[in-house]
């Protein structure tokens, strides 16, 4: 698409998004995909319309308070990616764009005091287990709140689990074949702090030593991914500073959110002094599924006992699993390894759940259409079990499919791979 | 302004940045008193994203409205009228000729929430509404052993209403047939909100409907025809050293009696274009692909016919691959239907023709519109329904490096080849703005006459999509 968008102007961030918009061709291939214009159908609230607001801002042609409602409403689902046969990185677009934008965006007080709290609780996983906790005392009382503090505690589970402290390193079972290092991730470890530790387990029991480096902290994704651009600059770094790239086989981390983040790295550091460190560092990192997948190529990983009886899966894709990630057939053909679990594909797989990191919380109503949509479609396969890759698809599909009146367990891919190691399937 | 302008540049001058609030223009305001505010998009940044299709971009509407029911359609065409705007319809926005992009500043009706389908299986038929998704009537069908056969390349996206209003094809139209041959009743609204039912007894006047763009009415709804799958599909590929010989192919088959389902090529630049989108492994260094199937309910004449299809290539000098199976069939077809939105990674900007010209002279044609682009400097890539003898020439461009006045006049010598052939100007993507200004050497005076004729009858104050399809010249000399 043509555009005057002032690259020289924004600076690096500003190549990034004239790229994007350069490549799309608006030729609508990206509608379908989009889950905001399923369930709103109008041209600003899809990919198409949302790339030709964005250029009309950067261009000075259109406020940004005029297009930052249908932007906001955006998921980041990056469905549109994987849909788009011109290569349009919108990911990049607008993570850049909100980046770029958010520092001229006229808030509320009550607006930016969520918002900060948000950003602080997420990423601290200590606070983030307290504020649970007493979120989950209050859950009764959520009826009667405004609708902003509704939201949150409607996504908490029944019962809040306590903080798990994770070891700086795991040995290896048996023989060591790798060493890897691992991002213990933020809201997951006061959520379910299960994930971790299969995921711990599944990779010792396979050889694998797994360190997790301390001075670590949040990827940074939701401070990204919500414009706060110098904190999310700070987080990458302490990251950058934390994992050394040489001393691991891989880094690896088993939240979808998280991993995508951490290979944006490269594009937050576009045009900065430690671009290339960014870039060894994402050249490094992989999903927990695509690791333990590389392992069951190989002929590395140890083989899983057979279900007590033939049980059916349906494994619900992490739009920053299959969207952003591109990672669809590790996850699977993990699965598919446990002798006697059927994998079963969710009608309408691509469309986001409603999750996507800070969504729930921000725009409640639409999350809450997507949720129910995808517990429908879920249930529609009558599985055994739900398998996801993310902690935010994880909370919302389970909040959604118990209010459908179903007791179907939601499980971490991890975690189904841990309970066939220990046949408890 | 020229037609030239209309088809190549943003028509809209960039207005101020201005706040959102309550509508600022009368007919928006009057339209949400009508129809309430969730119908009625009357914002900038609301409009601004209803004024394009997939190939050019044009005036900003005054108000966009989302219509739930036909009804909304009569009270919009309604307010409309009595504003003195034109009106302009609008799908899923996927068309590739200027179709939907408005020429005048007025109101978009965009038909995307109106999307009720029915199924009347036992009369193989379906009544969609103009929002319907074109993939959506297959899959309504397809648990009854029916479908619906009409797949343009943008059918996850494209709506029943934009097909017919363009009277769009797919790769299975050479055996199959276009949009309009599936349709058995059409509900229009028409320039004075006025709603009609038209079948196709007597004259055939949704005939007329279909494939006008718009200027003649708006189709609310459509009563379309079903019909089973074949039960056998082969798939084959084969690769040409140079372009011709693949358009030699195709007319040899088809005189041997061969008439596949499917009939497709893309040339070098295409199927690069996919490769590096896809990674299929597709002969990067053809000069050109044809992709066929064979169908029917008859295995072994399905396979007589792909026999038929290979000694056609071999005898042209191509190389032949088999599909080995369902996968690598629809991988392979996912290939051709992905040819249009790839060129986009060549050059930003493209012109795109679609022109059909008689299988007889297909080679002529194919290695004349190749020579024109060699000598042009221009990327210039062809692909297209082959066996209809319909061929997408594109002209891939920059504007802010290539001239759009050379990129019309080697569009318009693209369809001088054409018509020169014996060829029309539009297989499926209709005239738009994009082609609008060829229709004089295309048509003749009277014919021009007679269909602008028809476009006064039904809408003779000329409100429905102005500036499409006719050549305004005309008119105005008909007219002064």
């Amino acid at each position: 698409m043509n555009n005057d968008i002032p690259v020289q102007a924004i600076g690096p961030q500003g190549e990034v998004m004239a790229h994007a918009v350069d490549a799309c061709v608006h030729c609508g291939f990206c509608l379908p995909a989009c889950p905001t214009y399923a369930v709103l159908g109008d041209e600003m609230d899809s990919p198409r319309g949302r790339i030709v607001l964005m250029k009309e801002v950067l261009e000075g042609t259109l406020t940004l308070a005029d297009a930052a409602p249908h932007l906001d409403r955006c998921l980041g689902c990056q469905g549109c990616v994987t849909a788009c046969p011109s290569g349009v990185p919108y990911g990049e677009l607008i993570t850049s764009f909100r980046g770029w934008s958010e520092p001229q965006r006229e808030r509320s007080p009550l607006d930016r005091a969520k918002r900060a709290a948000i950003l602080k609780i997420l990423p601290a996983p200590r606070v983030f287990s307290l504020a649970a906790r007493v979120g989950q005392y209050a859950k009764p009382l959520a009826p009667v709140l405004p609708a902003a503090l509704r939201a949150p505690l409607d996504l908490l589970p029944e019962h809040v689990p306590a903080m798990q402290p994770s070891p700086t390193v795991t040995p290896a079972k048996g023989q060591r074949r790798g060493r890897v290092a691992f991002l213990a991730g933020c809201a997951q470890q006061a959520l379910a702090p299960n994930f971790n530790a299969a995921t711990l387990r599944v990779l010792a029991r396979s050889g694998i030593e797994v360190v997790i480096p301390e001075g670590q902290g949040c990827c940074g994704a939701a401070a990204l991914h919500t414009g706060a651009r110098e904190e999310a600059l700070r987080l990458v770094r302490q990251n950058l500073a934390a994992f050394d790239p040489d001393d691991y086989d891989a880094i690896l981390s088993n939240a979808a959110g998280c991993g995508a983040g951490l290979k944006e790295y490269p594009v937050v550091l576009h045009g900065l002094e430690d671009e290339a460190q960014a870039r060894a560092f994402a050249a490094k990192v992989q999903d927990i599924s695509e690791f333990l997948a590389g392992l069951l190529r190989d002929g590395e990983l140890e083989p899983f006992l057979p279900t007590s009886r033939p049980l059916t899966v349906a494994y619900h894709d992490a739009c920053h699993l299959a969207h952003a990630q591109g990672v669809r057939a590790a996850p699977r053909e993990l699965l598919r390894a446990i002798p006697g679990l059927t994998v079963l594909e969710v009608p309408e797989g691509d469309l986001c759940c409603g999750s996507a990191g800070t969504y729930n919380l921000e725009q409640p109503e639409l999350a809450n259409q997507l949720g129910v949509r995808k517990a429908k479609n879920i249930l529609s396969i009558t599985p055994d079990l739900i398998a996801s890759g993310n902690i935010g698809c994880h909370t919302q599909i389970q909040s959604h499919v118990r209010r459908q009146g179903s007791r179907v367990p939601v499980l971490h891919t991890v975690e189904v791979l841990d309970l066939a190691y220990r046949g408890e399937l | 302004m020229t037609p030239q302008k209309v088809a190549l540049s943003p028509a809209s001058p960039a207005p101020k940045p201005r706040s959102n609030g309550s509508p600022d223009n009368p007919l928006a305001a009057e339209l949400t008193r009508l129809l309430g505010p969730k119908k009625v998009l009357s914002n900038l940044s609301e409009r601004r994203n209803y004024r394009y299709d997939a190939i050019q971009f044009g005036a900003t509407p005054l108000a966009v409205v989302l219509p739930e029911s036909t009804a909304d359609v009569v009270t919009a065409v309604r307010a409309a009228r009595a504003a003195g705007v034109p009106i302009v319809g609008r799908g899923a926005a996927s068309g590739l000729s200027g179709g939907a992009a408005p020429a005048l500043p007025g109101l978009v009706i965009s038909f995307t929430r109106m999307t009720r389908l029915d199924i009347f299986p036992e009369r193989r038929e379906v009544r969609a509404q103009a929002g319907v998704v074109t993939l959506a009537v297959t899959e309504k069908a397809r648990p009854f052993g029916l479908i619906y056969p009409p797949d343009p390349a943008s059918f996850r996206t494209s709506t029943i209403g934009g097909n017919l209003g363009e009277n769009a094809g797919g790769p299975l139209c050479f055996k199959y047939g276009v949009s309009g041959d599936y349709v058995r009743a059409l509900e229009f609204v028409d320039a004075d909100g006025e709603v009609h039912e038209l079948t196709r007894d007597a004259y055939d006047l949704a005939g007329l409907l279909i494939g006008s763009e718009g200027t003649l009415g708006l189709i609310t709804e459509a009563t379309l025809r079903l019909t089973p799958p074949p039960k056998f599909t082969r798939t084959l590929m084969a690769s040409f050293a140079e372009v011709g010989a693949c358009a030699e192919a195709v007319s040899a088959a088809i005189a041997a009696g061969a008439v596949p389902g499917k009939l497709e090529f893309m040339d070098h630049a295409c199927l690069n274009a996919v490769e590096d989108f896809l990674h299929l492994g597709l002969p990067r260094e053809a000069g050109a692909l044809l992709l066929v199937d064979t169908d029917g309910d008859d295995l072994e004449t399905v396979e007589e016919e792909r026999a038929l299809v290979e000694a056609a290539c071999l005898a042209a000098g191509g190389s032949v691959r088999r599909a080995a199976g369902d996968a690598e069939s629809a991988a392979l077809w996912q290939a051709r239907r992905s040819v249009s939105p790839a060129l986009g990674r060549i050059r930003p900007q493209r012109m795109n023709e679609d022109i059909v010209v008689p299988r007889s002279v297909l080679p002529e044609v194919v290695r004349e519109i190749r020579a024109l682009g060699d000598a042009s400097g221009f990327h210039v890539v062809q692909f297209g329904h082959i066996g209809d003898g319909n061929l997408h020439p594109n002209i891939l461009f920059d504007p802010r490096r290539e001239s759009p006045d050379a990129v019309h006049d080697l569009a318009h010598r693209i369809a001088l080849v054409a018509i020169r052939h014996g060829g029309v100007l539009s297989g499926e993507h209709g005239i738009g703005t994009m082609k609008r200004p060829f229709m004089r050497e295309a048509v003749d005076p009277v014919t021009l006459e007679a269909l602008w004729d028809v476009k006064r009858a039904l809408d003779p104050a000329g409100v429905l999509n102005p500036g499409k399809v006719l050549p305004e010249e005309l008119a105005d000399e008909a007219h002064p």
